[in-house]
């Protein structure tokens, strides 16, 4: 009985060393094959602003000109992510002078926020990225992304609590020389007429 | 003397049979009491007291609206994203002539409104120091006066505040 529990026993450490070996090799070849490591983002990765450093190999004097596209962000500003998506929605595509002035006149904590944020990225295209006139820009991309939060303890009655998260969010915006591109304005019509007009082009496959 | 012990012993037993024969074919010896004692409600609950349970936590629970299922999150962006929810585009902004400031059309121009508000509180602290306390105020009107301007004819009952630097363009006298 002895024995058989210490094979057993034997069996049952070689296994769980077998598992540890394997644990480690994963661990040690690389972030690339495991998913669930964070190792390339969120710490100590800040794509959006490594997107400013991309260089282009000159043009040639055929090719049409390049727009100069600036990348500017602000990390862990105290407030939601859902609320400050609102407002990057709202400025997606406008000038960069149409975007402060609604900014100016929006009673929300991240509209004076996403307005230094404009200026700045403003400043940095004059100075840095060779934009000739500061109102040429339009914002491109403009989006909330979700920051770090910290945790913290919400009383409730006969001694229940929750755990009540204080949020933070990434604001990211792109600003392109030039003006605003028009989006083109479609209405009901317009998409009720393209609907019917693509059930009329629908044919039947295989037949004679 | 042993004839006799015996002899009341088995006088006594049969004695004994014989009583219980005699109970037993009067009915006398049934055993009445239970032979455990209970509580007398807690066995046999009344048929009206099981409709009417005391209302509770989990009576309440009945009634309250709660959602069935979850709302799954398309349903979600969808309401959370609808044109009601997003912030509309003012077209109500222009520039403020005096300062160039942006405005908007029925308020009144926020630098503009800073300065005089600035302008205001440096005249009141000199009224302040001129009055030295609370419920000082004089009966008399008053007249802000800048460098070298003398009080015209209407102003000389008025009380006069001196303000030592040049009137600023946008306070006529």
């Amino acid at each position: 009985m002895a024995a058989a529990v210490t094979g057993r026993g034997v069996a049952f450490i070689r296994g769980l060393s077998a598992g540890l070996y394997s644990r480690l090799q994963v661990l040690a070849c690389g972030h690339q094959q495991l998913s669930c490591l964070h190792t390339s983002s969120s710490l100590e990765s800040k794509n959006w602003e490594r997107k400013n450093r991309k260089v282009y190999p000159p043009q040639l004097p055929d090719e049409p000109c390049r727009p100069a596209e600036i990348h500017h962000s602000r990390r862990q500003i105290k407030y939601s992510k859902d609320k400050m998506w609102y407002l990057a929605k709202m400025i997606r595509g406008m000038s960069i002078d149409g975007a402060i002035a609604q900014l100016e006149f929006i009673d929300k904590k991240g509209a004076k926020i996403i307005k230094e944020v404009l200026l700045e990225a403003q400043e940095m295209a004059v100075k840095n990225h060779n934009v000739e006139y500061k109102s040429n820009l339009y914002i491109a991309e403009s989006f909330s992304g979700k920051g770090m939060y910290l945790k913290r303890i919400r009383y409730h009655g006969r001694g229940m609590f929750g755990i009540m998260d204080k949020v933070y969010c990434h604001y990211f915006v792109k600003l392109v020389e030039g003006s605003p591109p028009k989006v083109e304005q479609r209405t009901g019509y317009d998409q009720a007429k393209e609907y019917v007009q693509n059930l009329r082009n629908r044919t039947i496959i295989h037949s004679l | 003397m042993m004839n006799l012990a015996g002899l009341i012993v088995s006088l006594r037993g049969s004695l004994q049979r014989i009583e219980m024969r005699l109970l037993k074919a009067a009915g006398l010896d049934a055993h009445w009491a239970p032979a455990l004692a209970v509580n007398g409600p807690g066995l046999l609950p009344q048929p009206d007291q099981e409709q009417q349970q005391s209302p509770g936590l989990l009576d309440s629970i009945m009634w309250m609206a709660a959602p069935k299922s979850r709302r799954t999150i398309e349903v979600n962006r969808t309401r959370r994203r609808s044109e009601r929810k997003l912030i509309k585009v003012k077209n109500n902004i222009e520039p403020c002539p005096e300062c160039g400031h942006l405005k908007q059309k029925h308020v009144l121009c926020g630098f503009c409104y800073n300065k005089v508000c600035r302008e205001t509180s440096l005249i009141r602290q000199q009224i302040n120091a001129m009055e030295g306390g609370p419920l000082r105020a004089p009966t008399v009107e008053t007249v802000v006066l800048y460098e070298g301007e003398m009080p015209k004819e209407e102003d000389k009952d008025k009380r006069i505040v001196e303000r030592p630097r040049k009137r600023p363009a946008w306070f006529s006298y």
